[in-house]
């Protein structure tokens, strides 16, 4: 006599067993005990103790997160210079009207952001950004704005891949969207240097 | 293990926002269950606790891209048994290996009449891996088969045969 094969149990188990197997089952006390059996085991697996970690593991995490964000702050700070250079350039273009040309409005006020943006970033070395304590509000703000700032430049750099036409609008928005937050950044960190006594 | 560990709205909130208190009351709530979670899917404890590691640091990183829809804890369970299966694809060869031995492994003959739980430790990590997430985890076979990049009827059939070799190892007779 053919038996049900574990698969089949399984699929019974989960109410899927093919015609076959449901007919035979119901007649087969060989296969009833075994899948009366595979229930037991499915508890007691569920049963088995909860098994926990044999050391606190939280200090390493902290570590490798807090060595995270240096990182992530040092990338949008080196950014942060890049952008300061091509504002400076930008700067330059912009008293030299013949060089720019025909590039209207959308070109000056990306300029314009730019250069907002290198004036604020300029502001904001001003604070050892590494070396002061921040309370615990003060440094969720400080790392939500820089969190944000970081999203922005990721964006501008992927805008940087397309053509001019089509991304100047989106590049001012974005622009001016960094200079709100480096606004705010600068102070969050002049309030707390204020504090401080720096 | 079904678990539903209540986390504050606020404490989330709080991670979001990158407030180390915060992330490690979320540490401190799911370390146990995503460590037994790795251990129960890993034969080496410390495979195990580097799971655990990584997967806070995934949560860390993408904290802010969770936006409440679902239990957190399936968010986070999600990651560490990603975690965990990338550690059974990246050692492949051991778990092969596991795989192609004999129920038991060397030195143990069938029907040693072994506790489910020192059974369940010698299956091979793919099917450790299997058993646990669909038996205890409550996983479909269509959900495991994503998360292994296998398909459905690979899931199954590792599941079956992880079931036919604990049923030998614990002898309980009258095979089918």
């Amino acid at each position: 006599m053919m038996h049900c094969t574990m698969e089949d149990l399984g699929a019974l188990q989960a109410g899927e067993g093919s015609v076959w197997a449901r007919r035979h089952i119901i007649t087969c006390a060989i296969c009833q005990a075994e899948l009366e059996a595979l229930y037991q085991r499915v508890a007691q697996l569920k049963a088995l103790p909860t098994l926990r970690p044999p050391r606190d593991r939280w200090p390493a995490v902290r570590a490798a997160m807090n060595a995270e964000r240096v990182r992530r702050r040092r990338s949008w700070s080196a950014w942060g210079g890049t952008l300061a250079a091509a504002a400076l350039l930008a700067g330059i273009l912009l008293v030299q009207p013949s060089i720019l040309g025909q590039s209207g409005n959308l070109h000056a006020e990306l300029i314009q952001a730019k250069q907002q943006s290198a004036t604020l970033e300029d502001s904001l070395h001003q604070y050892d950004i590494d070396g002061c304590v921040l309370s615990g509000h003060a440094a969720a703000v400080v790392a939500e704005l820089e969190d944000r700032i970081s999203d922005i430049d990721g964006t501008l750099a992927t805008l940087a891949q397309r053509n001019v036409g089509e991304r100047d609008a989106e590049l001012i928005q974005l622009w001016q969207q960094r200079v709100g937050l480096m606004r705010e950044l600068v102070t969050a960190r002049a309030t707390r240097a204020r504090y401080v006594g720096l | 293990m079904t678990v539903a560990f209540a986390v504050p709205d606020v404490i989330v909130a709080r991670a979001q926002a990158g407030d180390e208190a915060a992330l490690e009351a979320l540490y401190r709530a799911f370390e146990t269950p995503v460590y037994n979670l790795a251990r129960r899917m890993l034969r080496r404890p410390e495979d195990a606790e580097d799971v655990l590691q990584e997967t806070f640091l995934e949560v860390v990183r993408n904290i802010k891209q969770y936006r409440g829809e679902g239990h957190l804890w399936g968010w986070v369970r999600r990651i560490a048994s990603t975690k965990a299966l990338m550690r059974i694809r990246r050692d492949q060869v051991r778990a092969t290996e596991s795989l192609d031995e004999e129920p038991g492994g060397p030195g143990l003959h069938v029907g040693a009449n072994l506790d489910l739980e020192r059974a369940f430790d010698r299956l091979s990590e793919t099917s450790r891996a299997v058993v646990w997430l669909h038996d205890v985890e409550g996983y479909t076979h269509e959900e495991i088969a994503e998360q292994m990049g296998k398909s459905v009827s690979f899931s199954k059939s590792q599941l079956a045969r992880a079931h036919a070799r604990l049923r030998r190892m614990l002898d309980v007779g009258g095979a089918p």
